[in-house]
């Protein structure tokens, strides 16, 4: 599995459509985006993490960069965000962390 | 050389930028773009002019309309910031949006030797936005995602030391 993370609209699928030849209809087949929205609706991150895991390609956007939210919902869904992110990123065989649309490498190497 | 440096609030990109821009030569401005409003606005401006003092930066301020900017050729320019720049043309009147962004920063391009913008991270806290904050970011991220495109070099800073995403430093 390719995790990839990165900012909000820091142009991550373009990348990986990119990178790995794909239309986005391929990607939407061969990839889950937005998955740190589903943290927040689950009891149990590694089996969230475990099932995404079996994807091709696994795409979150980084939350957890602000000020602690005050409202303890928002501050459970960042939390479980950040959290499901570290479960991927143990999983993935590749992490890249896109910024400004440039990738970097965090773990493990880029499929040729 | 085109240089992109993006940080979260505070992380040393400035410093970095004005370093690495003292290492180009050729006649150096700071192209200020932020309009101080009210004494906090003036405490930043203040901290940022004791920053580069003696430095031989020549300060310009533009908040708007970099293309009518006469810019010198060969000048070392130092822009600071990005945000600011894209808040302005996004929301004070005849700023012409992000589009106008791109083509002042095009026309420094054509005239300058060397340009070092200073840009903000504004996109890793949250996605609970909305309305005119959230256009805003989506605006910014796509302004910084071009100039990453076009920049020779793109160097994110974290706790004041850079992590190089493109190009080499020099």
């Amino acid at each position: 599995m390719i995790f990839v993370t990165g900012p909000l609209f820091s142009g991550k699928r373009n990348y990986v459509c990119q990178t790995l030849g794909l239309s986005r209809e391929e990607l939407a087949q061969r990839a889950v985006w937005d998955v740190q929205d589903l943290a927040a609706d689950t009891s149990d991150l590694e089996e969230l993490a475990e099932k995404l895991s079996a994807c091709e390609i696994v795409i979150a956007s980084e939350i957890g960069g602000g000020v602690v939210p005050i409202d303890p919902e928002e501050r459970a869904a960042r939390e479980a965000a950040g959290r499901l992110a570290c479960l991927l990123a143990v999983q993935a065989e590749t992490v890249v962390r896109v910024v400004c649309g440039l990738p970097q490498v965090l773990k493990g190497e880029l499929p040729c | 050389m085109f240089t992109l440096v993006i940080g979260g609030a505070a992380s040393g990109k400035s410093e970095f930028a004005e370093g690495h821009a003292l290492k180009l030569p050729g006649r150096r401005v700071y192209l200020a773009t932020m309009e101080p409003f009210g004494a906090e606005g003036r405490g930043r401006v203040e901290r940022h002019r004791c920053q580069r003092a003696g430095k031989g930066f020549e300060t310009v301020e533009r908040y708007t309309d970099l293309r009518g900017l006469e810019t010198l050729p060969g000048t070392n320019i130092l822009l600071e910031c990005l945000g600011n720049l894209t808040a302005n043309a996004l929301y004070s009147h005849q700023g012409g949006g992000a589009q106008a962004v791109l083509d002042g920063i095009g026309h420094l391009l054509s005239r300058s030797a060397h340009l070092t913008i200073v840009t903000n991270e504004v996109c890793s806290g949250g996605t609970d936005y909305a309305g005119d904050t959230l256009t805003y970011m989506q605006e910014l991220a796509r302004v910084n995602r071009v100039l990453a495109a076009w920049a020779d070099l793109v160097v994110e800073v974290v706790c004041g030391l850079p992590n190089v995403l493109k190009g080499v430093p020099v």
